[in-house]
């Protein structure tokens, strides 16, 4: 409350002086006008506010169990279970809803992730310093020196296509992509473009793998043409699932 | 008399407050400007766009906000306290510090010094000096405190004192965990958010909420409507404000649980905003004519409403489903300048202008110029809001279509942040017009009177305002 | 309420707990992560950024990119960063641990930059995983810089450290003359005004309309020097800042210098003067081009990779837009 000591003159003062005039008139108008400090009501909560904090404790609980991924430091997408792989909420694409692709659609983003930036998207690659698939003997001819070359890598001048290259090296991929995906994108590459030939399953990789397990270092282009010109042992008929019938389903070349 | 009592270290804070409000503007209205302009001024080092930003930032939040919130916060400790000011010239010591620390801080950003993070710049040399200079004031408030008279802690007391200790627990623990001791990776961010949250609401908001708790009520002379509800509002706001810092961060690389964590608390502050709105809305039930004429009533209203806007507006964006489109948005500056400036500040606004007057001795001079004031920072702010909000929205749902090309976003937001730069222009002709206004109270040459300035003519009633 | 004791300790209590929640407990949690590695421990995953980068950093943060330039790519699920090429999976903490400051951000003016250094031609590509040098590969001839044989889509593992700097550009010479600017198997994507071909092969065309003739190849470190030093002269809508202050004007000794920008009318410096980049400059240019998040992360699914699948079908190259 504010206190009503009037005589100010008396008084000593604390800090500077802003020319007041101690008049007991003005002390007593200042105090007059002020209202009484703030003091609080006792009117019960209504029932309506209840509601409102339910809904509230409801959503906001019910939230928090929806989404937490149990907690865990490891789950960094809010639901629990399984994650909606191809899930486009937004939906301007559209076209990706199907839970299922096939080797060519799931080798066409592998191919996209990993192998675009020097093949370039149309398989042109770049002239001088990256081969193009589109139409290469490596791409249409048997699978297996091309598996050999990607699962290890090229190194060293070849000749794609009636022009040279070897500027660039390109890296083994057998540490960095499963042998499902090396199937998938190999069979992506020689079904793309124009290319029509004989499509790659994971067990083939992963035969050639072991085959392969001893031989650390990148291929060149003698060992490699070395190599017979053959599609990897094993079935490529009618493996892959319903498979290149995306594209418009070569048949496998024999 | 208390208020005597507390004249100089208040109007030290105010005037220093109000000194960097007038420096923080015209750096705002350059920020504003060169984001749509970006050859203005360009090239020069201590004038880019990306030192401008946070030595505005800084400057408003620690010079403007903290020193008004602080010295409005002195005043009314003083008076609930029921005591006259003591040891004045830990306040004022307090003062020079922090002014000090403020001052070499945006010298540092704006030279090259920045730390990098949000709303904490300041590099190590201008945070111990503000570190110093608020320990002088907080040890103040609690001999304060321990002086009181008086059976009852009223509401307002329980808001500043939880600021008061908030405030220096947020920094020191801001602090430790990013530069003394700090946290790896991704936690640095969830550290640096977690503080800047928590500084609006538990330093800010709890400095706002608690003085619209004592003004409302004082001017209108009525007590507030419920204490039960008073008690809830209060611990419900500390315990779910303080937990959604994370929903700046929404879809970020953290754990999910953190993430859902923030939004669900801030769902939860749905009690909060509803207890505090409807406690304010019964304590004034009847009394909205009053609006005409107090101009603290108006501003703290104002202010008040703003509140819940602004938690509203808080609890829709960080959704996840609503924060994809308005992440990396103008719509996150949008909602903190709802909170600190159509909140904050405007309550702030609305508790210097009853203050002031008690320290001078005279009345604010020109009722025009309070209501200019008023209106200019009203509009002002609902205008930048709304540029923002509707601006970074149509920004947020470009940069979701994949078929549009990035820079699209940025072409469609522009005409907005040209809007902005309006409503900036508006805020700044209000802040010249207040320090002005503050400035002839300073110099003694406000109105002598017995009555109070009002906005527009009383009539002759029973209860007046004020 | 009376008494101060149950105010203090619930004032306390509320802070402490949000505290513990937020903070303590996320420390817990994720704050002690390790890179990641392989089985023969030779593919380690992320590094710690060197030299140069380091203190680029520093300026990133001095200099407030921050502010609008956000480095965090968000999951497919929610957005669309991936279709925009800002990265081929969502970021992870593991991807940060080694940073510091972390510059998440909050505010996109302008694209995200977590995978920037990703995007770089592949001979300035600072390996993610094999330990960048850092060095600055402020050289301004373009494409140049390249050592080192391998050069296989740095975006994994076996790189070796590209010690860019020394500039032998002897492989890659042929590719280096910016290229003119017309390619018409390109086609359109998705882009009003004609996106160019980049003049390096590897570097991505333009993703909007942007000027790419007679400049380095984007993304390359001395695109960036000039994009930092006149953004609207490759972007003409772009609001960035134009950081001149930390580069300097003088007078040609003898040869033009490597550092040298490449730029043109009007921001061309008058005949007989070049622009060269500051140390400063060329610390903030090495720290962009060590951002680079493509490394796969065994905790992060990359449930669908849809680069480059929206719009057409086969634009060339990747598209960051």
């Amino acid at each position: 409350m504010n206190d009503t000591t009037p005589t100010s003159e008396l008084r000593p003062r604390q800090g500077m002086d802003y020319n007041e005039i101690a008049d007991v008139q003005e002390v007593h108008a200042a105090v007059q006008r002020e209202k009484r400090e703030p003091r609080v009501g006792r009117e019960p909560l209504s029932i309506w506010l209840i509601v409102v904090y339910g809904l509230a404790v409801f959503f906001g609980g019910a939230y928090l169990g929806r989404f937490s991924g149990n907690f865990s430091g490891d789950a960094l997408d809010p639901y629990a279970g399984e994650m909606p792989t191809i899930k486009k909420v937004t939906g301007p694409q559209g076209a990706q809803q199907a839970a299922e692709l096939s080797p060519f659609e799931r080798g066409k983003k592998v191919f996209a992730a990993n192998c675009q930036t020097c093949h370039q998207a149309n398989g042109e690659g770049v002239p001088g310093q990256y081969p193009p698939l589109a139409g290469s003997e490596f791409t249409t001819g048997g699978s297996k020196r091309m598996a050999m070359l990607v699962l290890k890598g090229l190194q060293g001048p070849v000749k794609v296509k009636g022009q040279q290259y070897g500027t660039a090296v390109m890296q083994p991929w057998d540490k960095t992509l499963t042998d499902k995906q090396l199937a998938d994108v190999i069979t992506y590459e020689r079904s793309d473009w124009g290319n029509k030939a004989s499509p790659v399953t994971p067990e083939q990789i992963a035969a050639l793998r072991k085959e392969l397990a001893n031989h650390p270092n990148s291929y060149t282009e003698p060992e490699l043409l070395a190599v017979p010109d053959e599609d990897l042992p094993g079935g490529a008929a009618g493996a892959p699932p319903a498979g290149e019938a995306a594209k418009g389903g070569e048949p496998p070349k024999p | 008399m208390i208020d005597a009592s507390t004249r100089v270290p208040v109007l030290v804070f105010y005037t220093s407050a109000i000194a960097w409000l007038i420096i923080g503007t015209i750096l705002a209205g350059l920020v504003s400007f060169k984001l749509h302009s970006p050859d203005l001024l360009s090239g020069v080092s201590f004038l880019t766009w990306g030192r401008l930003r946070p030595a505005h930032m800084n400057i408003m939040v620690y010079g403007w906000a903290s020193m008004a919130g602080i010295g409005t916060a002195i005043w009314i400790m003083a008076r609930l306290c029921r005591t006259v000011l003591r040891y004045p010239l830990l306040l004022v010591a307090g003062s020079g510090f922090w002014n000090l620390g403020v001052l070499l801080g945006a010298g540092a950003i704006l030279f090259g010094d920045s730390t990098g993070y949000q709303w904490l710049e300041f590099p190590r040399y201008a945070a111990i000096i503000l570190f110093v200079a608020y320990s002088v004031v907080a040890s103040w408030a609690v001999l304060m405190f321990r002086h009181r008279r008086g059976e009852q802690i009223y509401i307002t007391q329980w808001y500043l004192l939880g600021a008061l200790l908030w405030f220096p627990w947020l920094y020191a623990a801001g602090q430790l965990m990013l530069f003394v001791v700090p946290v790896e990776g991704v936690l640095q961010s969830a550290v640096a958010w977690w503080y800047a949250n928590n500084l609006l609401f538990l330093w800010f908001g709890a400095i706002g909420l608690g003085v619209a708790y004592y003004m409302i009520p004082k001017v209108i002379g009525r007590p507030v409507y419920s204490y039960h509800l008073a008690t809830i509002g209060f611990w419900t706001y500390a315990l779910f404000s303080s937990w959604t810092g994370m929903t700046r961060l929404v879809d970020g690389p953290f754990p999910a649980w953190m993430i859902t964590a923030s939004i669900a608390a801030t769902i939860l502050t749905l009690i909060p905003v509803a207890t505090v709105g409807l406690n304010h809305h019964m304590t004034m039930q009847g009394y909205f004519p009053l609006l005409r004429y107090s101009p603290t009533l108006r501003f703290t209203v104002f202010g008040a409403m703003s509140y819940t806007v602004f938690s509203v507006v808080g609890i829709i964006i960080s959704l996840r489903s609503v924060a994809r489109y308005v992440n990396f948005t103008q719509v996150s500056i949008g909602y903190s300048h709802l909170g600190l400036y159509a909140f904050f500040t405007m309550v702030i606004f609305g508790s210097m202008y009853y203050i002031v007057p008690r320290l001078v001795g005279r009345e604010w001079r020109y009722a025009t110029l309070i209501k200019l004031h008023f209106w200019a920072s009203a509009y002002g702010i609902g205008l930048m809001i709304l540029m923002l909000l509707a601006g970074g929205f149509l920004q947020g749902a470009d940069m979701q279509n994949p078929s549009l090309p990035f820079s699209e976003s940025v072409e469609t937001v522009l005409p907005y942040l040209r809007g902005r730069s309006l409503a900036g222009v508006l805020l700044a002709a209000a802040h010249f017009i207040f320090a002005y206004h503050f400035g002839l109270m300073l110099l003694g040459l406000g109105r002598q009177s017995t009555v109070p300035t009002f906005l527009n003519p009383v009539e002759a009633e029973e209860s007046e305002p004020h | 309420m009376k008494g101060l004791a149950p105010l203090f300790l619930g004032i306390f209590g509320t802070f402490a707990f949000s505290w513990v929640g937020l903070t303590v407990i996320p420390n817990w949690q994720i704050g002690h992560l390790n890179p990641q590695s392989d089985e023969e421990g030779t593919d380690v995953y992320p590094q710690p950024q060197s030299g140069m980068a380091i203190r680029g950093a520093r300026l990133y943060a001095a200099n407030g990119c921050v502010y609008c330039h956000s480095q965090q790519v968000r999951p497919e699920y929610i957005a669309n960063d991936i279709e925009r090429n800002w990265g081929s999976r969502r970021s992870a903490p593991r991807d940060y641990i080694f940073q510091r400051p972390v510059f998440l951000g909050n505010m996109r003016m302008g694209p995200d930059l977590a995978n920037v250094g990703a995007r770089a031609p592949q001979e300035q590509k600072i390996s993610a995983s094999g330990g960048g040098s850092g060095s600055s590969p402020g050289s301004g001839q373009p494409g140049s810089t390249r050592v080192q044989a391998q050069s296989g889509p740095a975006s994994t593992a076996a790189a070796s450290p590209a010690t860019a700097g020394a500039g032998s550009p002897a492989a890659t010479k042929p590719a280096a003359t910016p290229a003119p600017q017309t390619s018409p198997s390109q086609g359109p994507p998705a882009v009003a005004g004609g996106a160019a071909q980049a003049s390096s092969p590897t570097a991505s065309p333009a993703p909007w309309p942007i000027r790419t003739e007679g400049l380095p190849p984007m993304y390359s470190a001395a695109w960036h020097h000039v994009h930092l030093y006149s953004p609207r002269l490759i972007n003409p809508d772009s609001n960035m800042p134009a950081y001149r202050f930390l580069y300097e004007k003088r007078r040609i000794v003898g040869e033009r210098s490597e550092d040298a920008l490449q730029l043109a009318a009007p921001d061309a410096p008058p005949e007989g003067w070049e622009i060269v980049p500051s140390y400063d400059a060329k610390c903030l240019v090495a720290y962009l081009m060590s951002l680079n998040q493509s490394h796969p992360l065994k905790e992060v699914r990359v449930g669908a990779p849809a680069a480059a699948a929206a719009a057409s079908p086969a634009p060339g190259g990747q598209l960051p837009r």
